[in-house]
C-alpha cells in the first residue's frame, strides 16, 4: 500500500509551481488531476510520448490494404460481369479503399488511447471528486513519514488550500 | 506455370473490359421503323408471356404502367399535314449498361449471352438502375398484383411472378432462349439455329418489323438486317453498346 | 446585462449542466412525448402502411422512381455535415467560440445521421433484405456489388456514423466523469460506465487531447468524402440534368451550409430551453452568421455556373431539364429556394441581423426549407424529363411521404431531447478552459521557468 499525500490547488498556476518543486525535491513524477487541460504540465513535469499516433497510421495502413482487398477478392470469388467495366475496377475500388482506411484509422485510434491512457479503470485508483468541478489536485506518493511531511511542507508552500492523505489500493 | 505468371493471368483476365473472351450467343434484335404500324401486338404478346401484371386504371392514371415493350409515339406537323413515328422501345441490353453498375446488391449483369439479366430474388428494390437507364425501360413493381379470374389460368409457368419491391424489364424472353438451348442440347450438342428461338414480341408482329437472332452468326437474318444502310441506334451518343438496332423508316 | 458581465466561475458552469442533466421539469416531458407521438404517428405508422401494401403507398410512379424519400434522405445527411466536421476543423484552428457549441452540433451530426440510416429502409422496395447491401459472407458466397456509388454509400455513412459517434463519446468522457459525481443509481452506473474511470490526470488529458486531434484530422476528409460519394448516386448516372461533375462540390457545400443553419436552430432552443444564455451567447450566433453568408455565396455561386453551363451546352437534354427546372410545373419552388437560399441570407451582410438572436433563428428555418427544395427539386425536376421525351412524366408527394418527412423531424426532436438529459449538452471542460485563459498563458511563463 503506497502512501499519497494530494494537495488541492485553487488555480492551476500554484498547482504547477507545487508540482514543480516536488519534482526537483526528489520525489516520483506527481499526477496532476484537473477539471481542465493543464498548460505547460510538459515543460513542468517533462515531455511525454506519445504512442497514438502510431495506431493511427497502422489503423490507417492496415484499413487501406483491407478495402481493396475486400473489393478486389469478393469481386473475383462470384465474377459479375456489369456495364462493360472489368472485374476489378480501379476508381471505384479506391472509393473504398478510402473509406476503409478512415474507419480502421478512427478504430485503431480509439484502440491506443485506451491502451495509452490505461482507461477504463478496472481497479481503483486515487480519485479527487474535487478535481472534476473547480480544483486542481497534486498527488505524490510518500514512501515513509518523513517524506510525507516535506512534501506537505512543499504543497503547503506552494499554497494549498487542502492537504489531505490517501491510500492508494495496489 | 509460375506464381508471377498466374498472378499476371488472373490480373489480364479480371481487367478486361466486361470480362467476357467472347460471348456464347450475341442475342440481338432489329426493329424495322418501316414495316411498324403501332399496333401494339408485341405489347400484349409480352404481357402475356411473362406474366406482366395488369396494374389497373387507378395506378396506370398514376403513371404506374408496367410495359416492358412499349411503343413510343412521336408526333410530326400539324394537322392535316400530321406525321406520326412509332418507336418500339425495350431493353435494349446494352454491352455496356449503365444500369449494371449501379445496383448495390449485384441484382443485375451481363451475361454470357449478351443479355442484360435481372435476378428477381436478389433486388432489394433501390430503383438506382431505374434512374440510371436513360432508355427508361425498367419498371417498379410499386404492388403485388394479382389477376383475377380467369386471367390467373393464362400465366406462363416459366417465368416467376415478381413481387412488390422488385424491378422487372425485358429479357428478351430468357425462358424461351432456354428452352431453344436445351432442345439443340438434346438433339446433339448443337447450337441454337436461326430463327428457332423467337421472343413473344418477334413471334406475334404481323408485319414482322421484329428480328431476333445471334449476331455472331453471320448467316442469320438478324445480321443481315443490321447492316442494312438505314441501321441506328437509339441514343447511339451516350455509348451504351445496345444490341437493339433500328431501321429508319424512309419518308417516301 | 449585469449578469452577462458576471464572471463566471467553473463551479457555475459546473452547476449549470449537470442541473439541465438532472433536474427535469414538466415542459421537459410534454415536449418529450408529443415528439415522440408525432415520430409514431408520422414516421412510423405511415412506414409501417408502406412496408405492408408496397412503395406504391408513396407517389412514385414510372419515370420519377425517386421522390422524396431520396431527397429527405441526402438532406438529413446534409444536415449532419456541418456538426462533426465544423467541430473538427475549428478544433484544429483552436478557436475558441466553438467551445459552448460543439456538443450538441456533434449530436445533431449523430442523430441525423441515424434519421438518414432510418431513411434508407423506407425508401428500398425490400427493406428486409437491405442487410444484403453489407459486406458478410455467406453461403452463396454473394457480396455486394463494390462498383456501385449506392454502395460507396453504405460504407462512407457507416464510416461517418462510426466516427461520429466515437468522436462525440471520446469527447465527453471527462464530462461524463464530472456528472457521475453528482448522480445517484442508475444514472450513476451508467456514468460510471461511460466515463472510463476518468480522473483527470495529466496523463489522461494528454492522451484524450491526440486521441481527439487524430479524429478530427481523420474526420475531416471522411466528411467531406461522405457528401461527395452521396452526390454520385446522381452523378453517376447519365440523366441529364444530374450528370455534372460538380456534384460532388455542389453537395458538399450545400451540405455544410444546410447543417449550419440546423445548428443555428439547435443553439437558438438550447440557449431558450436548458438554460444557456451565459455559454450561447451573441458570439456564436455572429460567427456561424458569417460562416453562413460566406456559405451562401458559394451555393449562389456553384448555383449560377450550373445554370450557365446548362444554358452553355446548348443540348436539347440539358436545356430542356434547365427550362423545366425553370419554369415548369414546380418552378415556383425553385424560386422559392433561390430566395430563401440565395437572396435572404444576404441579410446576414448585416452585424446587426448577425446578433440578433430570432431574426437568425427565423432566416435558418428558412435556408434549411430552400436546402429541402433543392434536395427535392433535384430529384423530381430531373427523372421525370430524360432523353426520351415520350417517357417523360411528372411526379409529385403522396400524403405518406410527407408525412413521413414530418415524422423524420419528429424522430430528430426526439432522439435530440434524450440526448440533453444523458450527455451534458455544453462541454463542461472546453467552456471552463476559455474561462482562464489569459491568466493562464501569463502563469506557465512564470511557472515554466527552471523549477
Amino acid at each position: 500500500m503506497t502512501n499519497c499525500v494530494i494537495g488541492l490547488f485553487h488555480d492551476p498556476q500554484s498547482a504547477l509551481v507545487a508540482a514543480g518543486e516536488l519534482k526537483s525535491a526528489g520525489f516520483e513524477t506527481p499526477e496532476l488531476m484537473s477539471p481542465v487541460p493543464i498548460e505547460g504540465v510538459e515543460e513542468v513535469l517533462g515531455k511525454k510520448k506519445s504512442i497514438i499516433k502510431n495506431f493511427t497510421f497502422f489503423g490507417g495502413l492496415i484499413g487501406g490494404i483491407s478495402g481493396f482487398t475486400l473489393a478486389a477478392v469478393t469481386a473475383i470469388i462470384y465474377p459479375h460481369p456489369v456495364g462493360g467495366r472489368p472485374i476489378i475496377t480501379i476508381p471505384p475500388y479506391l472509393i473504398i479503399t478510402y473509406e476503409l482506411t478512415i474507419l480502421f484509422g478512427i478504430l485503431f485510434t480509439v484502440l491506443g488511447f485506451i491502451i495509452s491512457s490505461r482507461l477504463p479503470a478496472i481497479r481503483d485508483r486515487i480519485y479527487v471528486p474535487e478535481a472534476a468541478v473547480d480544483k486542481f489536485a497534486v498527488a505524490v506518493t510518500c514512501e515513509n513519514s518523513e517524506h510525507r511531511s516535506r512534501a506537505d511542507a512543499i504543497l503547503n508552500g506552494a499554497g494549498a488550500e487542502q492537504v489531505r492523505d490517501m491510500r492508494e489500493e495496489d | 506455370m509460375s506464381l508471377f505468371s498466374r498472378f499476371m493471368d488472373g490480373w489480364r483476365k479480371y481487367r478486361k473490359p466486361g470480362y467476357y473472351d467472347e460471348f456464347d450467343y450475341h442475342w440481338t434484335m432489329t426493329v424495322d421503323l418501316d414495316s411498324c404500324t403501332g399496333c401494339e401486338a408485341c405489347m400484349t404478346a409480352c404481357q402475356a408471356e411473362n406474366n406482366i401484371p395488369l396494374v389497373g386504371e387507378e395506378e396506370l392514371a398514376k403513371g404506374r404502367e408496367i410495359q416492358w415493350i412499349r411503343i413510343e409515339r412521336y408526333w410530326e406537323g400539324e394537322y392535316p399535314n400530321a406525321k406520326l413515328n412509332f418507336l418500339p422501345m425495350m431493353c435494349q441490353h446494352c454491352d455496356a449498361a449503365p444500369c449494371e453498375t449501379v445496383c448495390p446488391v449485384s441484382a443485375t449483369y451481363h451475361n454470357q449471352d449478351g443479355l442484360n439479366t435481372q435476378i428477381y430474388n436478389r433486388c432489394v428494390g433501390t430503383r438506382s438502375c431505374a434512374v440510371y437507364c436513360p432508355y427508361e425501360v425498367r419498371y417498379f413493381n410499386y404492388y403485388n398484383h394479382h389477376w383475377d379470374s380467369p386471367l390467373d389460368q393464362q400465366l406462363n409457368p416459366d417465368v416467376s411472378i415478381r413481387g412488390k419491391g422488385v424491378m422487372e424489364k425485358c429479357t428478351f424472353c430468357i425462358q424461351r432462349i432456354r428452352e431453344a438451348k436445351d432442345l439443340a442440347k438434346d438433339d446433339g450438342r448443337r447450337r441454337v439455329r436461326d430463327g428457332e428461338v423467337q421472343p413473344a414480341c418477334v413471334q406475334s408482329c404481323p408485319t414482322k418489323a421484329l428480328i431476333f437472332g445471334d449476331r455472331k452468326d453471320t448467316e442469320s437474318q438478324v445480321y443481315q438486317s443490321m447492316n442494312n444502310p438505314r441501321a441506328y441506334k437509339v441514343l447511339d451518343e451516350l455509348n451504351t453498346d445496345s444490341s437493339v438496332v433500328y431501321l429508319k423508316k424512309v419518308d417516301a | 446585462m449585469e449578469a452577462e458581465n458576471k464572471k463566471l466561475g467553473y463551479t457555475d458552469i459546473h452547476e449549470d449542466v449537470v442541473r439541465s442533466i438532472v433536474v427535469t421539469g414538466p415542459k421537459y416531458y410534454a415536449a418529450l412525448a408529443t415528439s415522440g407521438g408525432l415520430a409514431l404517428l408520422c414516421f412510423f405508422f405511415p412506414w409501417f402502411y408502406q412496408l405492408y401494401y408496397g412503395i406504391g403507398a408513396a407517389g412514385m410512379n414510372h419515370p420519377g422512381v425517386w421522390g422524396t424519400y431520396l431527397a429527405s434522405f441526402i438532406f438529413w445527411i446534409g444536415l449532419s455535415h456541418s456538426g462533426t466536421l465544423l467541430s473538427c476543423v475549428l478544433h484544429l484552428t483552436n478557436s475558441s467560440w466553438r467551445k459552448a457549441m460543439y456538443r450538441s452540433a456533434e449530436a445533431m451530426t449523430l442523430f441525423s445521421l441515424v434519421v438518414a440510416a432510418t431513411y434508407v429502409f423506407v425508401h428500398v422496395g425490400r427493406p428486409w433484405f437491405a442487410h444484403w447491401t453489407f459486406p458478410y459472407p455467406n453461403q452463396w458466397e454473394l457480396w455486394p456489388n463494390f462498383r456501385s456509388p449506392l454502395l460507396f454509400d453504405v460504407m462512407a455513412i457507416a464510416t461517418y456514423l462510426t466516427g461520429s459517434t466515437i468522436f462525440i463519446y471520446m469527447g465527453s468522457i471527462p464530462d461524463f466523469a464530472a456528472v457521475r459525481d453528482r448522480t445517484v443509481g442508475w444514472r450513476n452506473t451508467m456514468y460510471s460506465l461511460l466515463s472510463l474511470g476518468w480522473r483527470g490526470t495529466d496523463t489522461e488529458w494528454h492522451r484524450l487531447h491526440w486521441a481527439y486531434t487524430f479524429l478530427a484530422v481523420l474526420i475531416i476528409p471522411l466528411a467531406v468524402s461522405v457528401h461527395s460519394i452521396v452526390s454520385w448516386d446522381f452523378a453517376m448516372s447519365i440523366v441529364p440534368g444530374l450528370h455534372q461533375t460538380i456534384f460532388a462540390p455542389y453537395f458538399v457545400v450545400g451540405a455544410i451550409y444546410s447543417g449550419t443553419a440546423g445548428i443555428v436552430t439547435v443553439m437558438f432552443v438550447l440557449r431558450k430551453y436548458m438554460g444557456f444564455e451565459q455559454y450561447i451567447t451573441k458570439l456564436h450566433f455572429d460567427n456561424l452568421g458569417k460562416l453562413l453568408l460566406v456559405l451562401s455565396l458559394l451555393w449562389t455561386y456553384i448555383n449560377a455556373i450550373e445554370l450557365f453551363t446548362g444554358w452553355y451546352s446548348g443540348t436539347s437534354d440539358e436545356y430542356e431539364q434547365l427550362s423545366f427546372k425553370l419554369f415548369g410545373f414546380y418552378a415556383p419552388l425553385y424560386w422559392e429556394m433561390i430566395v430563401f437560399c440565395a437572396a435572404a441570407p444576404l441579410l446576414m451582410i448585416s452585424k446587426r441581423f448577425r446578433t440578433s438572436f430570432v431574426p437568425m433563428l427565423v432566416l435558418s428555418i428558412a435556408i434549411n426549407i430552400g436546402m429541402y427544395t433543392e434536395r427535392f427539386l433535384i430529384v423530381a425536376t430531373s427523372l421525370p424529363r430524360q432523353y426520351l421525351p415520350d417517357a417523360w412524366g411528372f411526379y409529385s408527394p403522396s400524403l405518406v411521404e410527407v408525412s413521413i418527412m414530418v415524422g423524420s423531424f419528429a424522430v430528430f426532436t426526439t432522439l435530440f431531447l434524450v440526448f440533453v438529459k444523458i450527455f451534458p449538452s455544453v462541454s463542461m471542460y472546453e467552456v471552463k478552459e476559455t474561462m482562464d485563459t489569459p491568466k493562464l498563458k501569463a502563469a506557465i511563463s512564470q511557472a515554466g521557468s527552471p523549477a
